[in-house]
């Protein structure tokens, strides 16, 4: 049991967020009868697991639960939000019950009693009004077993019972085998069985589909009549069972009485008990019973461990990491097989190495699948975080997502978590002004914060919007000034000003609250996302709202990429950013003008990756160039060589290289030499920040001399 | 002898007590999340019996038993029902729908065997 029981805390679990998301769902639409009935059957599920398992606490406490929402959805009560606020409290409550499951501190005892009582209340009234007794969770003590009976006590000793069964003629239509009670019957002690047939018709009037045969047995058994009832437990409505005891003595054994009872049988009509027991008396000599009682009906569990279809299992998270890493050590190593099968012209050993080289790529890919779960996982703890707050804030807020279906990694999921809460907590607490004061302004009284999930090239980008007050690039200047974090005649552009917000140390709440502010500002949030590869980027127009955009890789450790060379060292670009290679001389390349490069008729801006890492060596006549793609943008890379497709795992470059921005990270090749891996986002932002850089200097250049002119 | 036996939990971890009990009784058996899932056993296959929850999404358990008894060749096959509920009608539903028989949660495996065999030879 105890292995299940594990299973039961992980399915609990599960549970309770999904009980907790429909409960959300079911605030924002009190009547919608399929959410209750959800809602219902989460918890009855929980209830049952719960019983299962040994958490009695949680079992009873569900099960008040329950009552409620088995009153709603028969109309007997309404939903109201007190409800609601009581069952998320109880929702947290149980979380704590299945932690800690019997056994609680003296704390969540209180809380335990306290929510339970403020349960019972919703349900008193009605249920006395109706006059229905709780369907209390009581288990029908139904003893589990009945040992075989084949350690009968001294066999004259014990009873006999006269049991007619005359099962209705519909019997089979519920799957029933009237067979099996007359087995179990006869499992129970000693017994004689005399089927009355007398009902079945002829031959071509015969329904096979009903039950024509009654019977009538005769059991010595020690069990009491209600164990015998229970025989019949599942048939008592679809059969006519009369249990009678006849004699103190085990009848059946007596050849006498078996005799006369032959005889009695030969009638089709059921015996009345009163002539049976008078039988019985009659047998006052005693005979020989007979020896042989074979009972050995004992119930032969047969071990036989089979494995069946399962459609889902669950695995801990530590072992897909570990499956990943693996996948990457192999991946690796397969690289330089592949390598050595090349250098060594074995044309065997290179289909080899080539095999395993797609093996290990669809290994790669499904591990990768295995590893993305939906953005949806994580959803259901920031509509809580929404709802609570602004309730204790008193502001009105709707939560919606977009694109929830969309799969991140796992670790990426679990790296986001803390930092999108925090994101979250600023917007409803500075972000989203209070419901008069929205009024004032003009905006609907109920704030809005929206998180949106998409796709974008390798990327998955996050969105948290809200439409409260914006940030005020004034203030923050100012601020940064106050702070020492820029001089007070810097220049800086309204994005600058706004990124300023992520700097360690800055908060521009006026007031510190209870809920953000608590001194961990928005850099731990850029800390935390750049763990994980990601960027943070911030929009806000005062007054009307704030939009925080995070940027995240796909994957964090694997990437088919395209392998190039300049001079001697090798360079790694993600595959998904490459859009088309082509062949241009090294002179057509110098000569262009404006950093730009025509490539099938149209002009594409070009960086030259040899200026870039400086490498002035051996330059070839004719150079590699690669187009990028790049939110939208088309930019043209340069190199020497291109080698071909390549599965680069990604290692880390250290600290030292941490400032590297178009560096993502460096692989180690099949033959241990080290390419670095380049991003082409980063690569193509860096080329934006310089034409951008050269245009405001040139629009700096032309107000100047406006404004020269005017004075 | 070995039964074919068809589980029908929405929850796994009493789906998996019930199909570890009764494959270690020596049966074969076949799991299904919900009442819709569990269909697509019953094509003519040979199945012996059928261990349902009542609550599950989709398709619960009452209507499960309906639909399987709409069947010719399941039209007899015993069908127990697991559940909390003690209450006298929700078991009159199930066995109106043609079910066999029921377990009360919580039980333990033996429970579990005893009703099986009561149904089952």
């Amino acid at each position: 049991m105890e292995q299940f029981k594990k299973k039961f805390l992980e399915e609990a679990a599960d549970l309770i967020a999904g009980l907790e998301k429909a409960l959300l769902v079911l605030e924002e639409n009190m009547d919608d009868k399929s959410v209750n009935e959800e809602v219902f059957r989460i918890m009855h599920s929980l209830k049952g697991g719960s019983s299962m398992f040994g958490f009695h606490k949680m079992d009873s406490f569900t099960h008040n639960l329950e009552n409620i929402y088995d009153l709603i959805r028969n109309n007997k009560l309404k939903l109201s939000r007190e409800i609601l606020d009581i069952t998320l409290e109880a929702v947290d409550h149980l979380k704590i019950l299945l932690e800690n499951g019997d056994e609680l501190s003296k704390s969540d005892e209180k809380t335990h009693n306290e929510l339970s009582g403020k349960i019972n209340k919703i349900t008193q009234n009605i249920q006395q009004s109706s006059n229905e007794p709780p369907a209390k969770a009581e288990a029908k003590t139904n003893e589990q077993n009945k040992p075989a009976s084949d350690n009968l006590p001294a066999v004259d000793e014990i009873p006999t019972y006269h049991i007619i069964i005359k099962p209705f003629e519909k019997i089979f239509k519920n799957g029933t085998n009237p067979l099996l009670f007359i087995d179990e019957l006869s499992s129970m002690g000693h017994c004689k069985v005399y089927a009355k047939t007398g009902k079945i018709p002829l031959f071509d009037k015969i329904n096979p589909e009903l039950c024509y045969v009654s019977w009538e047995v005769f059991l010595a058994t020690d069990k009491s009549t209600d164990d015998i009832k229970d025989v019949f437990i599942f048939v008592e409505d679809s059969c006519e069972i009369k249990i009678s005891k006849i004699a103190d003595i085990n009848l059946p054994a007596k050849s006498l009485f078996v005799k006369d009872l032959d005889n009695l049988m030969r009638d089709d009509d059921f015996c009345d008990t009163y002539k049976l027991k008078e039988l019985a008396k009659t047998v006052v000599e005693k005979e020989k019973p007979d020896d042989e009682l074979e009972l050995t009906k004992a119930k032969n569990v047969t071990s036989l461990a089979k494995k069946t279809a399962i459609n889902n299992i669950r695995v801990a998270s530590d072992k897909l990491d570990n499956l990943m890493n693996l996948v990457s050590e192999l991946i690796t190593t397969q690289a330089s097989l592949s390598l050595y099968a090349e250098n060594n012209e074995n044309t065997e050993l290179t289909s080899i190495a080539e095999n395993i080289e797609k093996i290990s790529r669809q290994l790669r890919d499904n591990t990768f699948e295995i590893c993305l779960i939906p953005i949806d996982t994580i959803l259901i703890r920031f509509k809580r975080l929404v709802r609570d707050l602004s309730q204790e804030l008193e502001k009105e807020i709707q939560f919606t997502a977009e694109g929830t279906e969309t799969e991140l990694d796992k670790s990426i999921i679990e790296g986001l978590t803390e930092p999108i809460m925090h994101i979250f907590r600023n917007a409803i607490d500075h972000g989203i002004e209070s419901a008069d004061e929205r009024l004032k302004k003009g905006k609907p009284k109920q704030g809005k914060i929206t998180l949106s999930a998409f796709y974008s090239g390798t990327n998955v980008y996050l969105q948290i919007k809200d439409d409260g007050r914006g940030l005020d690039a004034e203030k923050i200047r100012k601020k940064a000034i106050n702070r020492g974090f820029i001089s007070p005649d810097a220049n800086l552009s309204y994005k600058e000003l706004l990124n300023l917000v992520f700097l360690p140390g800055f908060s521009t709440a006026a007031k510190v609250t209870e809920l953000s502010g608590r001194g961990v500002g928005l850099d731990v949030v850029v800390k935390k996302i750049s763990d994980i590869r990601g960027e943070v980027e911030i929009e806000s127009q005062l007054g009307v709202g704030t939009t925080i955009t995070i940027k995240l890789p796909l994957t964090m450790s694997i990437i088919d990429g395209l392998l190039v060379k300049i001079n001697e060292t090798y360079f790694v670009l993600p595959m998904t950013a490459v859009d088309k290679c082509y062949e241009v001389k090294t002179e057509k390349l110098q000569n262009n003008f404006n950093n730009k490069i025509k490539l099938d008729e149209n002009l594409v801006p070009y960086i030259n990756l040899r200026k870039e890492f400086d490498i002035q060596d051996n330059m070839p006549d004719v150079q590699q160039v690669i187009r990028v793609k790049h939110e939208d943008q088309n930019v043209a890379l340069s190199v020497d060589n291109i080698i071909g497709e390549y599965q680069a795992v990604l290692k880390p470059l250290g600290q030292m290289f941490k400032d590297l921005e178009i560096v993502s990270g460096a692989t180690i090749l099949g033959d241990g030499t080290i390419a670095l891996v380049l991003d082409s986002g980063k690569i193509t932002n860096t080329f934006d920040r310089e034409t951008i850089k050269k245009r405001e200097e040139v629009l700096k250049a032309k107000i100047d001399r406006e404004n020269l002119e005017k004075s | 002898m070995e039964k074919n036996i068809v589980i029908v939990d929405d929850s796994e971890s009493i789906r998996e007590v019930v199909e570890f009990t009764l494959t270690n009784a020596g049966n074969k058996v076949k799991v299904a999340v919900d009442g819709k899932d569990a269909l697509k056993y019953f094509d003519g296959s040979k199945i012996d019996l059928v261990v349902t929850d009542l609550y599950m999404p989709k398709m619960d358990g009452i209507e499960l038993i309906k639909q399987i008894r709409k069947k010719d060749d399941y039209k007899f096959v015993p069908i127990i029902f697991l559940s909390t509920e003690s209450q006298q009608n929700k078991k009159m539903e199930a066995k109106e729908a043609g079910a066999t028989g029921w377990i009360v949660k919580p039980f333990v495996p033996e429970k579990l065997l005893a009703a099986m065999n009561k149904v089952i030879r």
